[in-house]
């Protein structure tokens, strides 16, 4: 098959999971088009380089990876700034104790995942999050947790990828709190 | 009071709660891993902090992988690949 071939094959089997993964991390359609493009324009001219070593989607969703890495990076040029203290006083110390409510869900992710109401919920709450913070959140469990590596691809230090997920996870159990386990009592 | 002097010198919440991320990726030292132990101990809204923490992660790992659920319409899917055999000229 010639280079031209593949790449119509290619274009046709893999646009939909690349696209739909590039919307997933970058909550844009727009900005996942352009991505998912630039993803196949560099395929395209590296195509020496893939020799078939591993599953064309594979590979292409390696490239994917760090083309949404450089999107973040060119977005978001300086370190994050994240501030603590809508949940935290000057001393460090929780201002509220909401977070003292039960959830009373022990054991039961699954059958909350399963319920309609909540996941509508959780979409909202994540949707809320800034995109500076949810794009490294979705790549650091895409990609197994590897911190080091999401902060090195985006550029950011290790340091605030913490405070991001920590902030990020943060704001989740309050908007969840208050949008959904405080209104099933 | 006790509870919050010992806070504020060995490790207060804002950051006793940076470590759990920490861990939860396990990427803490040993020395960070005692302090969060003793303040754990010694702090119940950490403690039921860290009990959310861990339901939420279970959830998020859950969730945040179904990326099916991405909003597209198939006549999207369709266009973007017509636009990309043009753009690859192939």
């Amino acid at each position: 098959m010639t280079k031209n071939e593949v790449f119509k094959i290619w274009v046709e089997q893999h646009t939909e999971r690349l696209l739909k993964r590039a919307i997933y991390l970058l909550s844009d359609k727009g900005d996942a088009q352009d991505v998912v493009q630039e993803v196949f324009l560099s395929a395209f001219s590296s195509y020496e380089s893939f020799e078939g070593k591993s599953q064309p989607l594979t590979w292409l969703m390696t490239i994917l990876n760090r083309k949404v890495a450089d999107f973040y990076r060119k977005k978001y040029k300086s370190e994050p700034q994240i501030r603590l203290d809508h949940f935290f006083d000057e001393t460090g110390s929780w201002k509220n104790n909401d977070v003292l409510n039960d959830w009373n869900v022990s054991n039961k992710e699954t059958e909350l995942l399963d319920n309609n109401d909540f996941n509508k919920t959780l979409e909202d709450c994540i949707e809320d999050l800034p995109s500076r913070w949810m794009i490294p959140v979705k790549m650091y469990y895409l990609q197994e947790k590897k911190a080091p590596e999401v902060s090195q691809e985006l550029n950011i230090s290790t340091t605030n990828l913490w405070k991001i997920l920590q902030r990020s996870r943060m704001q989740l159990r309050e908007c969840l709190e208050f949008n959904w386990f405080t209104k099933q009592e | 009071m006790v509870a919050k002097i010992i806070h504020l010198i060995f490790l207060p919440c804002s950051e006793a709660t940076l470590l759990m991320e920490k861990r939860n990726a396990g990427n803490i030292s040993s020395k960070e891993n005692r302090k969060l132990s003793m303040h754990l101990k010694i702090c119940k809204w950490c403690r039921a902090y860290k009990e959310k923490l861990e339901i939420l992660d279970e959830i998020l790992k859950r969730k945040l992988f179904n990326e099916e659920k991405s909003k597209i319409h198939d006549s999207e899917i369709q266009d973007f690949k017509e636009k990309m055999i043009k753009k690859l000229d192939i």
